[in-house]
């Protein structure tokens, strides 16, 4: 067992955990966070995606031992927020989720996307959206919520 | 009138709490004491096991065959000619037969300690040859998967009147193999189960990743030997199905026994590994077809053997026989054909079982079809769209009884490919495409495939398949609650399909009640009217008739009251946005509830005290079935290096009936083409010649990527059902039909000008490559083959 002290969604946590402990399995199952879900535990389908830092990362093939000190947010630490409030919105305009499933990382992933990367066009989103998969709504929806976003954004410009 | 009702694309009430992170599925469940399960999965696609050695410590929380000998083997029957009935055990005891079949469950405080245990147990094994191919399977020199069939058929099925007459005097005939690669599923939630005993309603409750709850129940009460009021099954938020989930799995069963024997809450979770290997379970089937014509293309006749790779078992309870029944009923597709003879067999191999994925045989059986029509248009040098065009079921014949005994219900099928010939330039594709094959540009193609799929499968098709639990009719129950709004308990599980939102839209449409006060339970069945889930194209037809009917009784009642109330004739009230009138006065539902709960005094002694709650329920009259339909184009380029296939282009004419909501509409066509995308383009499980799966992660087995395909430009038109209230047809599976063949249509229109020529999916590099050296061209194959 190993101590680490991190800050999760604002809040310091300290736990002492196993060194194998993956972070999704750590805030999935310690602290029960479970918006962040699991869809391949190789690191690549996205489902996992949570924020490291600032910036997304795969949960499942991080381990939570290395976020010791580290700052990490996850798809349950953004109720306050407008960006992701103004991407769910678009999400549900747009269909762009069917089961769900993969929407937390659909949403991590673009809104590391939205604040980071401005101006991004339709080929654009569709390259760097690809490391999310997503088996039900076939992208078309996800994508045109993000050209919206940044359409959105634009015009606040 | 209501402006949720059917037609409106309502934003769907599911979306809150997934987009908050705060869905349930059934990973996300924690119970006090629960324990994790892992479990040890064949490595031998065909063995004989020995006796395992497990250590002493972990005796007590290592589960082997011996150890759940109380659970029966699934056994799928039912009345289906010419099938076979075999047994699945939920582990192997004595023989493995398939890579991943269950030797044993293993439990720890983690998954993590789980899986360490499940590592330390060691099985020894006599490996057996095994049958990796459907056509060696049934060779009488192969060795036996089961002893109870004779060449490793499980089932085989003959429809279809000779015609030596057409054989003899056709001058176009043309001979033709397809084949379609072994695939997983893929939902982006694998299964799971969580198994746990309820002492205080002295009943085993299993909450699984499932599409058919009650089925399951059934299930699990049948090989337990339960009495079914033992069992409750819920199935909570769901990550995709795809028909996956719509089936009896021996994890089950082998948790729901354990829980109860050990009075201990058990949770397995399926990672992608075990699903990619062990369920590695669809779309395998083999067509060799013959198909006669004339000098114009058209079609006279069709000779079709159809082989589908069952895998080592027969699974519950639709069993190992569908794919090919359906491949069998459909493969003469949207046209007028007269003369059809089919022989279809489902044969054994050492593969996982095979399962019906979204739209089961359907995509097999148009890839067959269509892509013979533009073989046979090739053949007769005319555009195929013309061929297909002049073969397709005119409107004026409809309903049409197709030559399988299909009646085709209504629809205008060669509008449909107008609609998709229009929204591409098809005359300017054909001068890039020339253009290009001078200039060494990627090449061109443009494929067509148009089909009709037969939805909303009611009592009377599924008794002549014979198959058993499915009774396909549906029940639902409303109720009025004392403010006025709505409550709807319905048997299915919606798992994507949006089914919280358009089941409120229908009862909407009837009560005039806006969808925000209507509130859709489903998925439990401690809850809901029995129900055998959701699969085949049929929720929106059958559990959206069921709901309107209740709410239907639910007026007739509540139009007593009212009369009662509002001192008139029933007859004399029209109801109309959820409320009674007569001339200026009126009474709303909530009013009634009102007073139907809380001031009962109010009415008559001899109102009917059933209050306002009903099950409503819903069979066709006409049950033969609503056939949706569409068209689908391609358009793609091929690297002439790499034998990489772009899409560039790719439009969808649809016509699903009347539409509930036409935004999920759009929503379940995408999803299905992009699923038809994977499987034409990059969806495959290989086996090497020991039976060992070759695809065991997202990094060899390829999923469509946002990246990896087009914007897809959606067309429809309407065509109401006559058969199904509201006109409505199904169209959830609709879209993973086509792609695999408008995509080798395409492909094959590209390779046309250097007589090349591909019938497999997916269409890999590598078989476009092969397809080329059987022309003698090697990569970076250039103008000059063009003759
Ligand atoms: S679960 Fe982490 S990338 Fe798939
Ligand atoms: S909505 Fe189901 S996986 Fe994306």
């Amino acid at each position: 067992m190993i101590d680490i002290v991190l800050t999760i969604n604002g809040e310091r946590v300290e736990a002492s955990i196993d060194p194998r402990l993956s972070l999704a399995d750590f805030l999935r199952e310690k602290l029960h966070l479970t918006g962040t879900h699991i869809g391949c535990e190789h690191g690549v389908c996205g489902a996992c995606t949570i924020h490291l830092d600032g910036v997304s990362a795969r949960s499942c093939i991080t381990l939570a031992a290395a976020c010791d000190g580290h700052d990490v947010k996850t798809i349950e630490g953004f109720e306050d927020d407008s960006t992701m409030s103004a991407i769910r919105t678009e999400f549900s305009r747009e269909h762009a989720l069917q089961c769900g499933y993969c929407s937390p990382g659909m949403l991590m992933t673009s809104y590391d996307l939205v604040t980071r990367f401005p101006g991004l066009d339709e080929a654009d989103i569709r390259r760097e959206m690809s490391g999310n998969l997503c088996r039900c709504t076939g992208y078309q929806g996800i994508v045109r919520a993000l050209q919206n976003v940044y359409a959105m954004n634009q015009q606040q410009d | 009138m209501s402006s949720t009702g059917i037609g409106a694309s309502v934003p769907r009430k599911e979306d809150r709490r997934h987009l908050h992170g705060q869905s349930t599925f059934v990973g996300d469940l924690k119970f006090p004491r629960m324990l994790d399960v892992a479990f040890v999965r064949s490595p031998v696609a065909h063995a004989l096991i020995k006796t395992p050695e497990i250590d002493a410590e972990d005796r007590a929380r290592v589960f082997t065959a011996v150890d759940v000998e109380a659970i029966a083997p699934i056994v799928a029957d039912g009345t289906i000619p010419g099938y076979i009935r075999t047994a699945y055990p939920v582990m192997a005891r004595d023989k493995a037969n398939f890579v991943g079949q269950i030797l044993a469950a293993c439990l720890g405080s983690s998954r993590a300690e789980a899986e360490d245990v499940a590592e330390r147990v060691f099985f020894d094994f006599d490996e057996l040859p095994a049958i990796v191919d459907a056509l060696a399977a049934t060779d009488a020199a192969a060795p036996a998967i089961h002893p109870e069939l004779t060449d490793n058929v499980f089932h085989r099925l003959e429809l279809g009147e000779d015609f030596p007459d057409i054989r003899a005097s056709a001058p176009v005939r043309l001979t033709r193999t397809y084949k379609l690669a072994r695939q997983a599923i893929v939902p982006l939630e694998g299964r799971g189960v969580v198994a746990l005993w309820d002492e205080r309603a002295n009943q085993l409750v299993v909450y699984s990743s499932t599409q058919s709850p009650h089925l399951i129940r059934n299930g699990l009460a049948e090989f337990l030997k339960l009495d079914q009021n033992r069992i409750r099954v819920v199935a909570p938020d769901v990550g995709g199905g795809f028909g996956y989930k719509a089936i009896l799995h021996p994890e089950e069963l082998i948790l729901g026994f354990l829980a109860y024997k050990l009075k201990r809450p058990l949770r397995w979770l399926e990672d992608r590994r075990e699903h990619l290997t062990a369920g590695a379970n669809c779309r395998e089937h083999i067509y060799n077809v013959t198909v006669y014509g004339d000098t114009q293309g058209q079609l006279l006749g069709l000779d079709a053997e159809v082989i589908v790779d069952a895998g080592a078992y027969s699974i519950w309870p639709h069993t190992c026989a569908f794919d090919a029944i359906q491949a069998a009923g459909i493969l003469p597709g949207p046209y007028q054909l007269k003369n059809y003879r089919v022989v279809a067999r489902t044969v054994a191999t050492n593969k996982p079982p095979i399962q019906a994925y979204r739209a089961v045989a359907r995509p097999g059986a148009c890839f067959a079809t269509e892509l013979t029509i533009d073989a046979l248009a090739r053949e007769v040098k005319r555009e195929a769209y013309l061929v297909r065009r002049e073969n397709l079921v005119p409107v004026e014949a409809m309903p049409y009884r197709s030559v399988t005994g299909k009646l085709y219900d209504s629809g205008d099928y060669r509008q449909s490919l107008d609609i998709a010939l229009g929204a591409i330039d098809l005359a300017g594709l054909r001068a890039e495409q020339q253009a290009r094959l001078a200039d060494g540009r990627p090449l061109l193609g443009v494929g067509f495939a148009t089909y009709t799929e037969h939805t909303g499968v009611s009592t009377s098709v599924l008794a002549w398949m014979g198959t058993r639990l499915m009774p396909g009719h549906e029940q639902a129950a409303v109720r009025i609650t004392p403010d006025g709004g709505v409550d709807i308990r319905t048997g299915v599980q919606s798992h994507g399909q949006g089914m919280e939102t358009t089941l409120a839209q229908v009862a909407s449409d009837v009560l005039g009640i806006d969808v925000d006060a209507i509130q859709v339970t489903h998925g439990d069945t401690a809850l809901t009217p029995y129900s055998t889930g959701t699969y085949a194209s049929r929720c929106m037809i059958m559990v959206g008739g069921a709901v309107a009917d209740a709410c239907d009784r639910l007026i007739g009642r509540m139009r007593m009251a009212a009369a009662h109330l509002m001192q008139r004739r029933p007859d004399e009230l029209v109801f109309r946005d959820g409320a009674f009138h007569a001339d200026a006065a009126s009474m709303s539902v909530g009013e009634i509830a009102h007073i139907v709960y809380f001031a009962p005094a109010e009415l008559p002694p001899d109102m009917d005290s059933a209050g306002l709650e009903v099950i409503g329920g819903y069979r066709p009259k006409t049950d033969t079935g609503a056939f949706a339909y569409s068209t689908h184009v391609a358009v793609l380029e091929i690297d002439r290096d790499f034998a990489t296939v772009k899409l560039r282009d790719y439009v969808a004419v649809d016509d699903c009936g009347i539409q509930v909501n036409p935004m999920i509409v759009d929503g379940q066509i995408l999803g299905g083409i992009v699923q038809g995308i994977g499987t034409a383009l990059y969806e495959e499980v290989r086996y090497d010649e020991s039976g060992q799966p070759q695809a065991s992660t997202f990094a060899d087995y390829l999923v469509p990527g946002c990246g990896d395909v087009p914007a897809i430009r959606l067309f429809k038109t309407e065509t109401a059902s006559p058969f199904t209230r509201f006109g409505i047809k199904g169209v959830g599976e609709g879209g993973a039909i086509a792609p695999p063949a408008a995509i080798v249509n395409a492909v094959n229109d590209a390779l046309l000008p250097f007589g090349a020529e591909i019938g497999e999916v997916p269409a890999s590099p590598a078989r476009i490559l092969r397809a080329l050296q059987n022309v003698g061209l090697g990569p970076g194959f250039v103008a000059g083959g063009a003759s």
